[in-house]
Order: structure tokens, then C-alpha cells, then sequence
């Protein structure tokens, strides 16, 4: 009953935390002026008609002239059963939209994902395996140079070596090649590239260190002292308690893995995805895209807040939640 | 490249015109003559855009780019080629009365897809009539048909535009300019009066409706990511040989691919490899593409300038009291001020043309027989030249201002003047003009300048447009949030002093429309400009000009006056760079290219 409750609990929350956050974007979307009314009264203004009628006009052309309230409810009732309306930026549904975006996202973040939650940890315990050690300072130095360095200048020195001077990789992103073809791999591997060198840092230095706390543990000099190979140690012993204080960082890492995105990664290499989509959206003021899309965002947040809290139960059961 | 003069600062004329202007108006481009060898059909033409698009529906599209990439598939009823000779594709628009009635003949070979049959005069009557006319529909060319002009169809084939007064240059306002839409498409629109459904009309947005009036029919539009057009076989423009022969089995290219590739470095780079034929140039590169086997670089006037537009309203002059851009021999000093030609050189390496007044020197309305003075330029340029004529400004105004030994302005408080200059933020090149004139200023006119960035829509609703006063009935005049009232009755929300952030459009083709700018009543004066010449009734007369010879002299007049008023700090027209590959035939360095797009191929 107890952690039934908890988890209902946590999901009725979950709702009014969306609710609230919908709410704040809506009104903040609301407060700012309307670009595509403001362009028609600047055209009326230019060419001699009355710049409030044209406003009028947009407006309810727009579906702007109607009382507050009123455009509020049908916006959270649209929200909540997935009517999310047209994008007036892409004139197309939203959910369309989203939904072209997350096919081209999916492509890059499954992959980016995989090879972040793979490696990092790898090269962690490979690293504290080998400390102090020219292997290590590799690793480190690699980790710190994929941590500093920013994507988006790192994926346009790429760009320019292996697309413009070697000829290796399109420059222009290909949206008609299969997903699972030759021609996709080859696009993708340099974005995936910069992404992953982004993002093992922090995740490497942490399983290093912790792993290296493990180095002189009793269990590990018995098991040198049984002659177990120091592969074995590190592979079977361990790289178990190092994951422990990762796992919530990979729950997160997880969870978006359909989703997470890169504006600037997409930008640079011309990839149609859901950051470029929803940069697009914010900047051109597209309402109804912009508050589809913080729904669905704010949703998988604070659900995978939820997943987080009780993976801590399952990895530790001195946790519980039956009392709270 | 012809016409290049960048990069090696070798071209050092000062009142002659830059070699980017050339042949700026196509008079000299070769026309083919003869039997001309017809290209092979075949291949991708591929370009890229640096943004997505809005939308591709014709009714409402108001992008430029856009418009681009719906004339692939839609042609307009006219445009114009080299020698701003109108070139008739849908219809053709000739007068006999001087301009107050104009006829369109419409093509007997245009054909909508699906089953829309013919297009004929009806169509465009009923759009106009119906839908541009109409006070719901709200398209974007809702302001080219204002009530006092009329349309009736008078044939099958054949409508008259009848215009409240004659204008010679009617065909280069736009405004007659049409997309063909199928009557039988608009009309449970037009029954409904349901604008949104207009704008989201599947027909519409995917342009499926183009039959034969387009050299290229669109296949796909993903929103983010581009379109691709395949050829259109039966493209209605090979039967006008007589325009040019290269039309007889045009388009040439079997498909066409238009990719959105936001960062200008994977542009270039495709420019390079050779995976787009197209890609904009910029000013710092141009001398390295031109010099890549694979790649021309073209360069293209365009009308757009560059001015430093001075707030003349009651919140600009910050530097101390009263407001002295309102003083003409203060701005005249300040055109004195800035090294245009430096400028040009310096800022956009050469690939620009000095700005003395309101047309580009290539412009047949240029007055190139008048004595247009050159503020910027020779005598007209230095300390002296600026702070001589401030000086005489300073001596007529009831405030204390004066220079001191060093060459300083100072206001009355005995400090030296400092103003502010807007750019908009993350454009470099205009960033470094805004420093050069910043430089400029505090040299010769002893002005200290502070140069600060902001984006261009944020300039543009806070100090730009202004707020409209509450008792707008009562004032002389108030047009708007562009023009709210009189300089000193109506101001921005907040107070600025010089910007850089608009280019404006002088319109070469067309300078009656330019009215709009120099006019204290207009519904364009956000920079609160009074001219110190009798702007209304020049601007009558050339409304008014029965003659292409009339017109020609009045607008002469009018740009003198223009030059020598100096309403804003006019310095330069930047030439667009187009980079295309080399083995791509038909792009040229004039205003015109790309009027007969469809005709270009690839040399094999």
C-alpha cells in the first residue's frame, strides 16, 4: 500500500507540476507581443489603412480576440487531449511537427545515448585500473578535451576536415536516406561523435575516482591474493559498487533517450530535430508549438524524477518509501 | 568574377563609379541569337537557404526566400530582365492612356493541375475581387489593391486594372503582380469568409494545383528541412522562344533540391565540395571562392542601402539640449564626417557602392546630369569640411554648444557630446560599420559614439516605432506606430540616438514608392524627418508626370534635394555575393538574374 500510494501520489503531483508549468508558459507566450500581428499593423501602417483594424483582423484571424479565459481553457483542454492545434510557424499540426522532429532526433540520440552510458563508465574504471599511468592521462585529458571544447565549434572544425577537406562525410544532411542505411551511418558519426566526447566527461572522472576508491579495498586485495586477473577485478568487482551512485545520473540519461536533443549539433550539422524545431518555435513565437512541446518535456521530467526516486529503492533497500 | 574589385584594395576612385555597379542593369548582357545548341535535360540543381520557411502558400507568403522557392513551381504573371524590360509570363501589362488604365493579356496556354482546366482572365478577377479585395482574407497583397483601384475582366483572356490616377511605372510598384489561383479553390473559401481554412489549405501550402505554370513541380516539403521539385515536362513557358530560345524545352534540370543548412560555415563548405550550386558568399571570402576552380562568384546589385538613420524626434539627441539632426547643415557635417569610400573598401572590401542620395548610381532615375553633392567624399570629407559646417548648425540653434581647441564637441554643460549608435547584434559587418562611423565621428566631428547591439525586433518595437499618443485625434497628423504624430508630439518608448539596424529600399525600378520615406506625414517616418525642401509637391509632380521624360526630371530634382538634405547618413549599397558552381550556365551580374532561372543548366 505504501509505495503504491507514494507512486500515486508522486503522478497526481506529477500532473499539477505540468499543469503549473504549462500554465507559466502560456501566460509568459500570452504577455509577449504577437509577431504575425504586429507585421500585419506594421503593413497596414505602410500602406495607408488603419493599423487597428488590421490588428482587429489578425487577431481574430489568429483566434486572439477571444476573452482570456476562454483561450486559456481551450489551450488546456487541447493540451490534455492531444489537440494541440497548427503550427502557424510551419503550417502544419503540431503533433506533426513534433513528430517529423523526433525521427530525426531518435537517429542521433539513441546512438549518442547507448555509447555515453557504454563508455563512460568503461573508460572510468580503465582509467582508475591504470592510474597515474600515461593511459590515464589519455583518458582524462580526452575526457576534460570532449567536456571543454564546445560542440558546436568542435562539429564545425569536424565539418570542415572530413566533409570539406577529406570529402569523407556529407556536409548537407541527407533527410531521404533510410535510417538503416550506409549513407545514414556515415552522416551521423561525426555528430554522434562530437555529442558522445561531450557529454562521457563528467560520467568517466566520476566512475574513475570512485572506482579508484575501490583500488586498495579489502576485497579487492583478496581477490589479488586468490590470483584473480585484474581484468577480472575491475570488470567483476569493481565496476559493481562504482555504478551504484551513478545510476540515478543514467536513469536520467535513459529516459531521454528518444528525446534528448542538441540545438546546437542540429544547427551546425543541418539535422531537422526536435532542438532546431523547438528553438525555431520559441524565437518565431509559434504558441501552440511551443506549449505542445513544454507538456510533453515538463511530462517525461517529472516522471523520470519519479523513476529516479525509486530506482533508489530497488539499488538500496535500506530506502523506503512506505512511511511517506 | 567580373566586376570584382575586393580584396586587394587596389581600387582607389573616389567620385567614379565602383566597378561593382558594371553592367548593373544587364543592357549589355548578350541575348542568344540565331540557332541556339538546346542543352541536355538531366541532373539536380541543388541550392541551400539559411532558414526554414513559414509557409509556401502564395496567398500569404510574405518572405522573400519563400517566394523563391514557390516561384520553382508558380511563375507570377510578369517579372523583369535585363534593361528593366518587363518580360510578360502569366500576362502582360500595357497601357495606352499614360498609365491610368492598364490591360493584361493573358496567356492562352496555362493550365491548372488536377481539375481545375485553363487559367484565364477570371481566375485573377475573382482572386482580386473576392479574396485580395475582401476584409476578411487578410493575404499578403491585400494592400495592392486598395478600393480606388479596379479590376474587370473585359475578355476571355484579357482584365483592365483601372488606377485612381495614371502611374507610368504601375508594372515595377508589384502591385499588379498576380499568382494564378484556381477560382474553383477559392470559392468555398470566399462563401465562408474563412480565412483560416485559406491559410491552411492542403492545395495551397503544397502548391498542388501548378500544372503546367511552373518549370518545376513540387514533390515534398519537410518543413525543417527543404523541398524537392521534380522537372515539369509540360512547363508553358517553352512555348515563348520569342523571349528566349534557351525556353524551348526548359527547365533543364531533371530535379531540384532546396536544403535548409543554417550555419553559414556547412554552406560554404557544400559550395565548395560541390554539393549545392549555390550558396551566398560572404564580403571576407569572396576573393577565395572566386579563385576555386569549381566556383563563380557573382556579384549582384541590389537595392537595399545602408544608412545611419538619425532620431529627429523629441527623444534623440541625447548629447545635450534641443535636438540637432533636426539642423540640415548639422547632418550635412555629419555626412562629411564618414569616409564612404573607405567604408565601402574597409567594411565591405570592396564589394559596395558609395550612396550619395536616395538611387543607386546604376538606377536610370540616378541623376546622373545633375550636380548631386557627395557628402563623404573629396572636398566634402575631413575634419574641416564636418566641423564647419556643424559650426554654422551649432550658431543657429538657442543652445550653448561649441567646439573646443581639441576638435571637441561640447554641449552646454561644457562636456564633450556622446551619442549612441544601435546594430543589430550578431552581424559582423554591421557591427564594423557601426565602429567605423563611430571612429569617424569622434575624428572629424569630435563626436564620442557609443555603439551597442541589440536584435533587430527588439529595436524595432522599443525605439523604432513609436507609441501612439492618446490624443492622436488631435494632432496634425498620426499614421501609425512608423509615424504617430509630429516629431515632437510622438516618440518611441525608449530614447536612441543613431541606428544602422534597417537597411532601406530605394527602390531602383520604381522611386515613386520611395515617397513614402521623405515625407514628415507619411506612414514611414520613424526617424522624424522634416524636410527643409518642398517635398509634397515635387513628389505631385512626379506622380503626376505624363512622360518618361517629365518623371526622369522631377526625380532628378527630387534626389538633388535629397543629397543635399541629407535626412539620414546614406553610405553604401552592398552588392549580394552569389557564389554558384562553375559549371552552372545562366547566372549574370546584374539586378536581373535569375529572371529566367528556369533556362539555366549545367554545362556538361
Amino acid at each position: 500500500m505504501g509505495m503504491e500510494w507514494y507512486i500515486v501520489r508522486r503522478v497526481a503531483w506529477a500532473a499539477i507540476v505540468t499543469f503549473i508549468i504549462v500554465t507559466i508558459t502560456w501566460g509568459l507566450m500570452t504577455a509577449a507581443p504577437n509577431p504575425q500581428v504586429q507585421a500585419a499593423v506594421t503593413q497596414a501602417a505602410m500602406d495607408g489603412e488603419n493599423p487597428a483594424a488590421a490588428e482587429e483582423r489578425m487577431e481574430a484571424q489568429l483566434q486572439l480576440d477571444r476573452p482570456l479565459h476562454v483561450r486559456f481553457m481551450d489551450y488546456v483542454v487541447g493540451v490534455y487531449t492531444l489537440e494541440w492545434g497548427w503550427s502557424n510557424t510551419r503550417n502544419e499540426p503540431v503533433t506533426d511537427a513534433l513528430v517529423t522532429a523526433l525521427y530525426f532526433t531518435v537517429q542521433y540520440s539513441v546512438p549518442w545515448t547507448i555509447l555515453t552510458v557504454l563508455i563512460g563508465p568503461i573508460v572510468g574504471v580503465y582509467s582508475a585500473a591504470n592510474q597515474y599511468s600515461w593511459r590515464d592521462h589519455a583518458a582524462t585529458g580526452l575526457a576534460f578535451f570532449g567536456y571543454a571544447i564546445p560542440n558546436f565549434f568542435f562539429g564545425i572544425i569536424l565539418l570542415l576536415i572530413f566533409g570539406v577537406q577529406l570529402e569523407w562525410i556529407p556536409i548537407v544532411y541527407q533527410t531521404d536516406v533510410p535510417v538503416f542505411s550506409v549513407q545514414n551511418v556515415i552522416q551521423l558519426t561525426i555528430p554522434i561523435f562530437v555529442l558522445v566526447t561531450g557529454s562521457i566527461g563528467a560520467i568517466m572522472r566520476v566512475s574513475r575516482n570512485e572506482a579508484a576508491e575501490y583500488a586498495n579495498a579489502d576485497f579487492v586485495k583478496t581477490a589479488k591474493a586468490k590470483g584473480v586477473s585484474t581484468y577480472r577485478i575491475y570488470a567483476r568487482h569493481v565496476i559493481r559498487p562504482t555504478m551504484v551512485p551513478l545510476s540515478t545520473t543514467m536513469v536520467g540519461y535513459l529516459l531521454a533517450i528518444f528525446t534528448g536533443s542538441s540545438l546546437l549539433v542540429e544547427v551546425v550539422f543541418g539535422i531537422p530535430g526536435l532542438g532546431r524545431t523547438l528553438y525555431d518555435a520559441v524565437v518565431a513565437q509559434d504558441t501552440n508549438l511551443v506549449l505542445g512541446s513544454t507538456l510533453f518535456f515538463t511530462f517525461v521530467a517529472t516522471i523520470g524524477n519519479l523513476l529516479q526516486d525509486l530506482v533508489y529503492t530497488v539499488l538500496d533497500p535500506r530506502i523506503s518509501f512506505e512511511d511517506r | 568574377m567580373a566586376g570584382c574589385t575586393g580584396g586587394d584594395g587596389t581600387d582607389t576612385a573616389t567620385d567614379s563609379p565602383t566597378d561593382t555597379e558594371g553592367d548593373a542593369m544587364g543592357e549589355d548582357t548578350a541575348t542568344p541569337e540565331g540557332e541556339v545548341e538546346i542543352p541536355e535535360v538531366g541532373g539536380t540543381y541543388n541550392t541551400v537557404t539559411s532558414s526554414p520557411v513559414d509557409t509556401l502558400n502564395p496567398l500569404f507568403n510574405t518572405e522573400a526566400g519563400a517566394g523563391t522557392l514557390i516561384g520553382y513551381a508558380l511563375d507570377m504573371g510578369y517579372t523583369f530582365g535585363p534593361g528593366n524590360e518587363q518580360i510578360p509570363q502569366l500576362y502582360e501589362l500595357t497601357t495606352d492612356d499614360g498609365g491610368k488604365v492598364w490591360t493584361g493579356k493573358v496567356r492562352e496556354n496555362l493550365q491548372f493541375g488536377g481539375d481545375y482546366g485553363q487559367v484565364t482572365a477570371e481566375d485573377f478577377v475573382y482572386l482580386v475581387q473576392e479574396v485580395h479585395k475582401s476584409d476578411w482574407a487578410a493575404t499578403s497583397a491585400t494592400s495592392s489593391w486598395p478600393e480606388t483601384t479596379t479590376i474587370t475582366q473585359t475578355g476571355e483572356f484579357e482584365f483592365q486594372i483601372e488606377l485612381e490616377s495614371a502611374n507610368l511605372l504601375y508594372p515595377a510598384t508589384y502591385d499588379p503582380l498576380m499568382y494564378p489561383i484556381p477560382k474553383e479553390l477559392l470559392e468555398p473559401y470566399v462563401a465562408e469568409e474563412d480565412s483560416q481554412g485559406l491559410q491552411e489549405d492542403q492545395e495551397l501550402l503544397n502548391l498542388e494545383f501548378t500544372g503546367n505554370l511552373g518549370a518545376y513541380t513540387l514533390e515534398e516539403w519537410n518543413r525543417s528541412s527543404g523541398q524537392t521539385y521534380t522537372r515539369n515536362e509540360d512547363y508553358y513557358m517553352q512555348e515563348a522562344t520569342d523571349i528566349n530560345q534557351l525556353f524551348e524545352n526548359a527547365p533543364y534540370f531533371e530535379t531540384l533540391e532546396s536544403r535548409v543548412v543554417q550555419e553559414q560555415a556547412s554552406r560554404l563548405g557544400a559550395l565548395e565540395t560541390g554539393e549545392t550550386d549555390y550558396a551566398s558568399v560572404p564580403p571576407e571570402r569572396v576573393e577565395e571562392f572566386d579563385g576555386m576552380d569549381n566556383v563563380n562568384v557573382y556579384l549582384q546589385p541590389q537595392p537595399y542601402n545602408e544608412v545611419c538613420v538619425y532620431n529627429m524626434r523629441e527623444n534623440g539627441w541625447n548629447a545635450g539640449p534641443g535636438n540637432l539632426f533636426r539642423e540640415k547643415k548639422f547632418r550635412q557635417g555629419l555626412g562629411c564626417a564618414v569616409d564612404k569610400q573607405a567604408l565601402v573598401e574597409g567594411v565591405f572590401r570592396g564589394y559596395a557602392n558609395v550612396e550619395y542620395t536616395w538611387q543607386p548610381r546604376w538606377s536610370k532615375w540616378y541623376p546622373s546630369d545633375a550636380d548631386v553633392p557627395e557628402y563623404g567624399t573629396g572636398d566634402l570629407y575631413g575634419q574641416e569640411a564636418t566641423q564647419s559646417r556643424i559650426q554654422e548648425a551649432i550658431d543657429n540653434v538657442e543652445y550653448d554648444y561649441s567646439y573646443d581647441g581639441q576638435g571637441r564637441l561640447l554641449n552646454p554643460e561644457g562636456d564633450q557630446c556622446t551619442l549612441t549608435l544601435y546594430h543589430s547584434a550578431g552581424q559582423n559587418t554591421e557591427r564594423s560599420m557601426a565602429e567605423f562611423i563611430a571612429q569617424e565621428f569622434e575624428r572629424n566631428a569630435g563626436i564620442v559614439v557609443e555603439v551597442n547591439a541589440i536584435q533587430g525586433s527588439q529595436f524595432s518595437n522599443q525605439y523604432w516605432q513609436q507609441e501612439i499618443p492618446e490624443n492622436a485625434d488631435e494632432l496634425e497628423w498620426s499614421k501609425g506606430a512608423y509615424n504617430a504624430g509630429p516629431r515632437d508630439e510622438a516618440t518611441s518608448k525608449n530614447a536612441w540616438d543613431m541606428t544602422v539596424v534597417f537597411g532601406l529600399n530605394t527602390y531602383p525600378l520604381n522611386p515613386l514608392t520611395a515617397e513614402v520615406f521623405f515625407d514628415k506625414d507619411s506612414f514611414y517616418n520613424p526617424y522624424g524627418y522634416v524636410p527643409s525642401w518642398d517635398a509634397p509637391s515635387l513628389w505631385e509632380e512626379a506622380n503626376n508626370a505624363e512622360s518618361t521624360e517629365e518623371l526622369q526630371e522631377v526625380l532628378s530634382e527630387i534626389f538633388v534635394k535629397v543629397a543635399e538634405d541629407q535626412p539620414m547618413g546614406m553610405l553604401a549599397f552592398p552588392s549580394s555575393r552569389a557564389g554558384y558552381a562553375a559549371d552552372i550556365v545562366g547566372p549574370q551580374e546584374n539586378f536581373f538574374s535569375g529572371w529566367d532561372f528556369p533556362a539555366w543548366y549545367r554545362e556538361e
